[in-house]
């Protein structure tokens, strides 16, 4: 997008505003987004309270570095992956590599509805509540289990709120615990 | 799992017993690449996070980040200061209280807003918060801490 069209308020979006791409480009593109064009409930009216779903998860040491890598953060505490090396122990003040504090919270989404029906898009996260009780190494495999506490209306929008514990797999250890709400359509 | 603290190693001044209320964090600032908004780990499922003509049609005047990238900063900037007590028993509440659009500059804040007696040291509350380059808040929150406790 030129500076002037920034500012023009005519300005008909497109596909690479943002971005430069190619005619082939653009057109995958608008394949895709017409993919995802799927029939899908609300997120409020795909979940009711009491619903408690639960995922297990192995965060390997590429996933850790698939996620640090997304917000650019380069603490080399989360790196049980190096390049050329690959697979490493790696090192934190707890020992060998640990995971980024709020990773585990990204991956609740994939736990807090039924996924294998398709994404209601145009909810919104608002709001988490987070406790990091204890440091995850990488290599971890845990269960994320999500329950829908309460739906409620605010300002005249729909919110649906989850509570979210994170355990270890093997030993049961709590890691992390979350309270998050998210705006239907 | 048995994990046992070791040397640490900061790019910023730690925050220890001794930092007073009202000192302030330097945070962490980052762009909203469109590249990120839209890979696979963030939202390459909803257009609305990455996609200029799918967001104009559902009332967005550009692609929104997720909010959990804000989150992610700010927790970086935790970690910056707080080093390992970040990862045992500490807390993080984050509000998404404004939308933060493809190529904004957001810088993360912090400021030390009370610290509680806790064992042999405190629990720090600090007040956060993410912003753009004109100074509108898009995330706002706070972290408790444990320090030498």
């Amino acid at each position: 997008m030129t500076p002037s069209e920034e500012t023009d308020l005519n300005h008909e979006p497109r596909t690479d505003d943002l971005r430069p791409m190619t005619s082939v480009q653009i057109q995958q593109t608008r394949d895709f987004v017409e993919s995802l064009q799927e029939k899908c409930e609300t997120y409020w009216d795909m979940i009711e309270v009491g619903d408690c779903l639960a995922r297990e998860l192995e965060i390997t040491p590429e996933l850790v570095i698939l996620y640090a890598d997304a917000v650019e953060d380069y603490n080399s505490w989360y790196e049980g992956w190096r390049m050329n090396t690959w697979r490493i122990e790696g090192e934190s003040p707890f020992g060998p590599a640990i995971v980024p504090p709020l990773m585990v919270s990204h991956f609740v989404l994939s736990v807090q509805f039924d996924h294998t029906k398709p994404f209601a898009i145009g909810s919104i996260h608002t709001f988490h509540d987070s406790e990091i009780l204890e440091p995850i190494l990488v290599g971890a495999k845990v269960r994320i289990t999500a329950k829908a506490i309460d739906k409620f209306i605010k300002r005249e929008r729909r919110y649906v709120r989850h509570e979210v514990t994170v355990n270890d797999v093997a030993s049961g250890k709590l890691y992390f615990r979350e309270v998050r709400d998210i705006l239907s359509r | 799992m048995t994990t046992t603290a070791r040397s640490e190693s900061f790019g910023a001044a730690r925050i220890t017993r001794d930092t007073p209320v009202g000192f302030e964090l330097i945070g962490v600032k980052k762009k909203a690449a469109i590249q990120l908004m839209g890979s696979r780990l963030w939202g390459r499922f909803n257009p609305n996070h990455w996609d200029p003509v799918y967001a104009a049609a559902t009332g967005l005047k550009a692609p929104i980040q997720t909010g959990e990238m804000s989150s992610a900063y700010l927790s970086e900037m935790c970690v910056n200061y707080f080093g390992a007590d970040f990862f045992r028993g500490a807390r993080m509440q984050c509000k998404y209280v404004g939308s933060t659009f493809a190529n904004e500059i957001i810088t993360t804040y912090g400021i030390v807003r009370e610290k509680t007696p806790k064992g042999s040291g405190f629990r720090f509350t600090v007040d956060i918060w993410a912003s753009n380059e004109q100074g509108e808040k898009k995330t706002v929150g706070c972290v408790e801490v444990d320090v030498g406790v």
